[in-house]
């Protein structure tokens, strides 16, 4: 049947396939038919485009080059893998109110095909087959939105379209902008709210121009037109889910070089005990759940989660992925199955009823949850409560009640009661007079059963740390022996004995206990021996003169050495990695091939373990300077075996003159050398290996020579430009050529040994455990603000001077002074220091600035951790939300990292000329002692007229004054000054924003400005009199005549001679003669005079009548002017009480939190 | 070995320049005890502070502590300033024992170092300033630091009174290129300077003579120069030395070399130092026991790739330095064996993902 079937498709393919051959050849007929028919072509004519001029076509051909260009970036390792990579995180921010919630909700719905009530933090899905997504909500707090720009890879960016952009919505692209730029798509909302279409249209269009402004021209900005039962429509979420699945990642450069992880779930994990003994203010161990991302999370990592601080990492531990990948054979389809849709991993949502809370996990269940309420369903869990519900007495009591019977036919039961209590005392007291372990347990009832277990663990660890020191043979046998011995006589000496063992163990190296690794009950024997082992080597040797060495001990050495032997006829065999990392032995002894010395060392220890130690057991050197010379030393004794003709020859091989098999020559030369069986082995295998494989051996000799005979044709015929690769290609090349690597080196060992050598690969979701965490990031607990575990670099842990490129935000209205506080977040961190100014004076000196200046960058240098060169960060002076304006503050970027600072600032000196001599001059006031001249002796001074000059010496009679000269005579009215730069020390102030640590998550306060502490305690500014400004009264300088004397005068040549003649005494010749005018001449005269003034009179009457005229006009304008501010205050009036209602509102919302703003109700 | 409150402790005089070079490179404070404690003359030697010194003046902002006793030390390392440096050397070691730390530290340096040394160029202890010239700054070229790497000999001194003068120029480089390095190569050259100062200029060439008649049998590219110094150049004592080195087809480098020891002839000091050619030869390997640490430390700096390097057994100060290196970086080494050519070698392939340690020194200003 089934082959039939298939035959009959076959079939049905081959005629298809004929009948579509046959089409094609029909149209390629007609095609030609028509070519020849019409010259018109259809389509792109590439006449058209071609160009008119050889200089066009050189034109296009660059711009199409330029253009070409710009489409490359830097190529960029993504260091996350591709198998697992860890899912997208796809932050959504937004103003309140703009439906934040109801998009994620839409889009969980999609996903998933479930509903959530109340989303709190991260939401991880399955989006495709390979691809899994974190949704996470971004609440309008300042801090969060700086947390989630440095974790998002994707922004959904919600924008009221009824209402336009917002302030935060700004500060944020700002912030995302300094921490590198995600991609980020634009939702516009409420767009429903307007009901004209044009007007809808006009809104689309501004808003969408600005946000091209904002993020590039073309970026994607999505209208969601209403919401429909709670959610957007399933239309439009489904065209956004598409644009989501095909959003390309290039990875960011400060995710590319660090570990980092969003914590899905936080846990404590503090002793009930301890938090009740200090009333809950003890430090909590806490561990915390999520995805790695970014790069290798490191063993010895530090980790900074911002807003708490910088944490150590206790352990990190691999999970089972919660939201795993669909797997290859569950998944041959194209398509995600839906049974695969419905996986969601939301632990602090209300996810099927689960909702984790940072110590507890709720259990959800619909209807009331009481007794008697029949209609619940009831499961196993539930059932449970339930019972629990009806609990009538104590457990103590029912302990006290409770009867085991060792049989089921047994008639009477066994009672715990009092038949074991002197059994206790009995120990206890033992315990006392020996070591003092745990008191606490040893006042329990059960107490035995725990020390039987510690006993048990401490030999099974014991007994595989013998297994690791490889000799693994025939040593656990009489371990068992032993410890029957001892249970047999007597417990508590059993341990003792036992103590001391691990005690010598642990003294060699305590490094042992890291790669135990979690044994947490192992490492807390460790740090007990250090009390114990006194009493217990005490004991040790008691032990050994009562009863005898035991057994296992006194063949230790030889057992030892023989397990060595072995080792080291397989010298080349040796597990390198364990003896070098997890072995105790000195490097000396790892090298040696007899152990002799390491067990004699060992019993050394264990024998007089008072004696002080020698040198060489204690660092294992012989001779006393050898530890640090890198040469070894030559000894000829060493180099005798080289007169051997037979030796020298048989190294011929390793010289590109020898023969290529030097295989014959050097065997010969083993077996004089004397390792006997060893190199038998080898030659064995070789042999093995040569009568096997002849004929595939000549069949990839053939293979290599026709390739390498196929690389030459290729080269010699190919063109040689075509298989060359620009620097671009070769780049991406030999990246995805080291990725390779990468993935292979590592792949066949098993998955703890590769954390140890290469960290947690981004991916593994991961329960990350740390120590001391702030009692008040668990108190204060909101799954509503993100916690983000950044992983630091070495570099990033130590503090200095960090030199910043910044610039002062346009937005912000005030200019920003030196030593005022300010909040950067730079690096994972949030944190408030105190910056220094400064510009670079002609590159001699770093001058510090009082105030940032307009539009221009500048450097800051201020103390903090330090973050690498070329990170960037933004500043801010207030993160509350009170806040007025725009609240970034300032950007920039990092240059450089130190532990000193260069910056100066300019000190004047000024002084006043007490007497002068010609060019010399002596002057005061300017320093107080000649200890102070001395230090400035040759200093250049200058005086305000820009006379230059020099300090030469102190003089003794006013102090300070000193001798100076200058290039010329200066007055006394003459001001002196010294110009001098004085460094200063920007204030090792650092104060990191522990904003989770808040129960106010928003307000948190910091060092306040020196402004606002006045404001705020209500002080004047204090003025000193002296820096008050005053009227300068400057008295007329009068400068006296230039007076040549006459003999200088007579002695100039001419044109030096001052030439200043005498006013005229005599009249001139017109004016000597007296003027006749003719009749009519005299009556042209006296016309133009009438003339004149006739022409004056009426200037002035016509202005007279202007100012009239004007002073109407502006009557009238005032009148209308005064109108219109009217109107303007009637304007304002409307819009603040809109204002306050709205604010109103929110505050009467801000507890369900459901606040949904309405803004369009005028 | 452990770290408490965030310092490294060891213990022991041992190893302490690697030590120390790992401290500053990692920026974690390192206490060192117990410095010859059990000794008759406890505590830091004369050299091991002039170190101190030179790592101070080379930083900035590093702070060190010697105990009273001199058998404890605490380091806080500041960052690698760099710069231009001029350092006198006592005459208990030579050079080489300054220079070898301060190679590993300069590249990471803010501004690029201009070392002056002087003091004793070539002894028996450590690697004298021609093998470090001629082989140890080509290795830091596997890690892409080469252009302006240079060192300067400028007066030969050798012991007992040195008078010798070196200067070392390091270029700084942002991030350390990832070392793949498992083809060994043929031998294809051999090279060697011989030097003799206070002298006769006779014994370098009889020197030369002497090697030849052992190295000619194996390849014909050989070329011994004979240095010349003369004058104030020559140093204050008479000596003579002969450094070999030999370059495999990939680039690997095999170097030996014997100095002058009263009472011996030229000819046994070139056998000598031929002989210890052919050891370090027939050892194989892509980097010879005198630079494994220098380039195991390299490979833990590179960014966050897998390096690999195949290299011979470990020596004791390799060893040691994993475990150090373990400590301070967190970074552990894969160490697998490699099918070798000489069965009787062990050769071994050492892989590790570096720590993608870039130069947070590096100024942008």
């Amino acid at each position: 049947m089934v082959q039939i079937g298939i035959k009959v498709l076959v079939h049905v393919v081959y005629v298809v396939i004929g009948e579509y051959t046959f089409a094609v050849w029909c149209k390629g007929r007609k095609k030609k038919e028509k070519a020849k028919d019409k010259e018109k072509q259809h389509g792109f004519n590439e006449k058209a485009f071609a160009p008119r001029s050889g200089r066009r076509a050189e034109k296009q051909g660059r711009r199409a080059a330029e253009r070409d260009q710009t489409r490359l970036h830097v190529p960029l390792v993504d260091r996350t893998p591709d198998d697992q990579p860890p899912p997208v995180v796809i932050a959504i921010v937004g103003p309140p109110g703009v439906g934040k919630t109801t998009l994620m909700k839409s889009l969980v719905r999609r996903y998933t095909k479930q509903t959530l009530n109340d989303v709190k933090g991260p939401v991880t899905v399955v989006s495709g087959k390979k691809k899994r997504i974190t949704f996470i909500e971004c609440n309008n707090d300042l801090n969060s939105m700086i947390d989630i720009a440095k974790v998002a890879d994707l922004v959904l960016l919600m924008i009221d379209g009824s209402y336009g952009f917002e302030m935060e919505t700004f500060e944020f692209l700002n912030i995302l902008q300094s921490h590198g730029f995600p991609k980020v798509i634009g939702i516009l909302t409420h767009l429903d709210l307007i009901k004209k279409a044009a007007t809808l249209r006009a809104t689309k269009k501004a808003l969408k121009k600005r946000f091209w402004a904002e993020i590039y021209q073309g970026a994607k900005l999505f209208y969601l037109s209403g919401v429909l039962n709670g959610r957007y429509p399933d239309t439009e979420i489904l065209n956004l889910s598409r644009f989501i699945s095909v959003m390309k990642f290039r990875p960011l450069v400060f995710r590319n070089s660090h570990p980092y992880l969003l914590a899905d779930r936080i846990e404590d994990l503090t002793p009930r005990e301890e938090i009740r003994e200090s009333k809950g203010k003890c430090d909590r161990t806490v561990t915390i759940y999520g995805y790695l991302r970014g790069t290798n999370l490191r063993h010895g990592t530090k980790v900074h989660i911002p807003g708490v601080g910088d944490l150590d990492v206790k352990t990190v531990s691999m999970l089972g992925d919660p939201c795993p990948l669909p797997d290859a054979d569950s998944e041959k389809r194209r398509k995600l199955s839906e049974k695969k849709k419905l996986l969601i991993h939301a632990p602090m949502s209300d996810v099927g009823g689960v909702v984790y809370d940072k110590d507890a996990v709720y259990i959800n269940v619909p209807g009331s949850f009481t007794r008697g309420n029949a209609e619940v369903p009831q499961g196993e869990g539930e059932r449970m409560v339930m019972d629990l519900q009806d609990v009538g007495s104590t457990l103590e009591d029912r302990m006290a009640r409770s009867q085991i019977k060792l049989f089921g036919s047994s008639s009477k039961p066994l009672e715990a009661g009092p038949s074991r209590l002197p059994d206790d005392s009995d120990d206890d007291g033992s315990d006392e007079d020996g070591l003092d372990v745990d008191d606490e347990d040893s006042e329990d009832g059960d107490d035995e059963d725990d020390e039987a277990d510690e006993d048990e663990l401490e030999f099974d660890a014991a007994d595989s740390e013998a297994e690791e020191e490889g000799a693994d043979q025939g040593r656990s046998a009489p371990r068992r022996v032993l410890r029957a011995q001892e249970r047999a006589s007597n417990t508590h000496q059993g341990r003792e004995i036992d103590y001391a063992d691990s005690d010598s163990d642990l003294g060699d190296d305590p490094g042992d206990e890291d790669d135990l690794g979690g044994g947490s009950r192992r490492v807390r024997f460790g740090e007990e021996d250090n009390e114990v082992d006194v009493h217990s080597d005490e004991e040790d040797e008691d032990a050994m003169s009562d009863e005898d060495v035991p057994q296992w001990k006194s063949d230790l050495a030889s057992k030892a050495l023989s397990a060595y032997k072995q080792h080291s006829r397989r010298a080349n065999r040796k597990d390198w990695i364990k003896l070098i990392y997890s072995s105790s032995l000195t490097p000396q002894q790892v090298l040696s091939d007899t152990p002799s010395k390491s067990s004699k060392a060992d019993r050394d220890m264990d024998d007089d373990f008072f004696t002080v130690k020698s040198e060489a057991v204690l660092g294992g050197g012989d001779d006393e300077d050898d530890g640090d010379r890198s040469k070894e030393v030559l000894k000829e004794e060493d180099f005798k075996e080289w007169e051997d003709e037979e030796l020298l020859d048989s190294i011929r091989g390793l010289f590109i003159t020898g023969t290529a098999e030097p295989a014959e020559g050097e065997e010969g030369y083993e077996d004089q050398e004397g390792g006997g069986d060893f190199e038998d082995l080898e030659a064995d295998g070789d042999a093995a290996e040569k009568t096997v494989d002849p004929e595939a051996a000549r069949a990839a000799e053939l293979a290599a020579k026709k390739e390498a005979l196929k690389k030459k044709f290729d080269e010699q015929y190919d063109d040689p430009e075509a298989s060359k690769m620009d620097f671009y290609e070769e780049k991406k090349d030999e990246m995805a050529r080291q990725l390779q690597i990468n993935r292979a080196e590592f792949e066949d060992i098993d998955p703890e040994q590769r954390a140890l050598v290469e960290g947690y690969r981004p991916g593994t979701y991961v329960r990350i455990e740390l120590a001391n965490v702030p009692c008040e990031m668990i108190e204060n607990f909101d799954p509503l603000y993100p916690i983000v575990v950044g992983g630091l670099l070495p570099a990033e842990e130590r503090f200095g001077f960090v030199q910043v490129r910044i610039k002062r935000h346009r937005w912000f209205t005030r200019t920003l002074k030196t030593n005022d506080p300010l909040i950067f977040s730079l690096g994972w961190r949030r944190f408030q220091s105190i910056p220094i100014y400064s510009l670079d004076d002609h590159s001699i000196r770093m001058r510090m600035l009082k105030y940032t200046p307009e539009h221009m960058h500048c450097f800051a240098t201020f103390y903090g951790p330090v973050a690498l060169p070329n990170t960037g960060f933004c500043a801010f002076n207030s993160l509350s939300n009170t806040a007025p304006g725009f609240r970034v503050t300032a950007t920039g970027v990092v240059l450089d990292i130190d532990r000193s600072s260069k910056i100066v600032k300019k000190l004047k000196l000024t002084g006043t000329p007490y007497k002068i001599f010609k060019n010399t001059a002596f002057v005061k006031d300017m320093f107080s002692s000649a200890l102070e001249v001395a230090k400035f002796e040759g200093a250049n001074i200058r005086t305000v007229s820009g006379i230059r000059g020099q300090v030469k010496k102190a003089l003794g009679k006013p102090d300070g004054a000193f001798r100076a000269t200058f290039e010329d005579k200066v007055l006394m009215s003459d001001i002196i000054f010294l110009r001098a730069w004085y460094s200063i020390q920007p204030r090792k102030f650092y104060n990191p924003v522990t904003s989770l640590l808040l129960s106010e998550k928003g307000e948190w306060a910091g060092m306040r400005l020196t402004g606002q502490v006045r404001r705020e305690e209500g002080l004047k500014t204090p003025l000193d009199a002296n820096s008050t400004y005053k009227k300068v009264e400057r008295a007329p300088r009068r400068f006296n005549t230039l007076k040549v004397p006459k003999k200088l005068q007579a002695a100039l040549p001419y044109a030096s001679k001052p030439k200043i003649m005498k006013p005229q005494s005599k009249q001139t010749y017109m004016q000597k003669r007296a003027v006749v005018m003719e009749p009519e001449e005299k009556k042209a005269v006296a016309l133009m005079q009438q003339i004149r003034a006739l022409r004056k009179d009426q200037i002035a009457r016509r202005k007279e009548k202007q100012e009239e005229r004007r002073a109407v006009h502006r009557a009238k304008v005032a009148k209308e002017e005064e109108k219109k501010d009217g109107k303007d205050k009637e304007k304002r009036k409307e819009y603040m009480r809109v204002a306050g209602m709205k604010t109103k509102r929110e505050q009467e919302n801000e507890g369900g939190r459901s606040g949904k703003r309405r803004k369009k109700e005028d | 070995m452990t770290s408490t409150n965030n310092a490294l402790l060891f213990s022991g005089h041992q190893y302490l320049r690697n030590r120390l070079v790992l401290s500053i490179l990692s920026g974690k404070p390192v206490k060192i005890d117990k410095i010859r404690s059990g000794d008759k003359n406890p505590g830091l030697r004369d050299y091991e502070i002039s170190l101190l010194r030179l790592l101070e003046r080379i930083t900035n902002g590093t702070v060190i502590e010697i105990s009273v006793t001199g058998t404890a030390l605490l380091l806080k390392p500041g960052i690698i300033a760099g710069g231009s440096i001029t350092h006198e050397c006592p005459l208990s070691r030579s050079v080489g024992y300054f220079l070898e730390p301060v190679i590993t530290l300069a590249p990471f340096a803010k501004k690029p170092l201009n070392l002056t040394l002087k003091g004793i160029t070539t002894d028996d202890h450590d690697l004298s300033a021609d093998i470090i010239r001629t082989v140890t700054l080509p290795h830091l070229q596997l890690f892409g630091i080469s252009e302006g790497l240079e060192l300067r000999i400028k007066k030969r001194g050798s012991p007992p009174l040195g008078g010798g003068e070196i200067q070392f120029l390091c270029p700084i480089i942002k991030q350390v290129r990832t070392l793949n390095f498992v083809e060994p190569g043929k031998v294809k050259r051999i090279r060697g300077i011989a030097h003799a100062v206070r002298i006769s200029p006779q014994f370098s060439n009889r020197m030369i003579e002497a090697s030849r008649s052992i190295l000619n049998r194996f390849i014909p590219d050989i070329y011994l120069y004979s240095d010349v110094y003369k004058g104030d150049d020559s140093g204050k004592s008479p000596g003579y030395a002969l450094s070999l080195l030999a370059e495999s087809t990939t680039g690997a480098l095999y170097c030996a070399e014997a100095t002058s020891k009263p009472g011996t002839a030229p000819e046994d000091i070139a056998l000598l130092a031929s002989r210890a050619l052919l050891t370090e030869i027939r050892r194989g390997g892509c980097v010879d026991r005198k630079h494994q640490t220098l380039v195991l430390l390299m490979m833990v700096l590179g960014s966050e790739d897998v390096g690999k390097c195949r290299m011979g057994e470990p020596t004791p100060r390799t060893i040691q330095f994993l475990r150090d290196v373990r400590d301070t970086f967190g970074t552990s080494f894969k160490i697998v064996s490699a099918e070798s050519p000489n069965p009787d070698a062990v050769e071994l392939v050492y892989s590790c993902y570096g720590t993608g340690y870039v130069n947070a020194n590096r100024s942008l200003a």
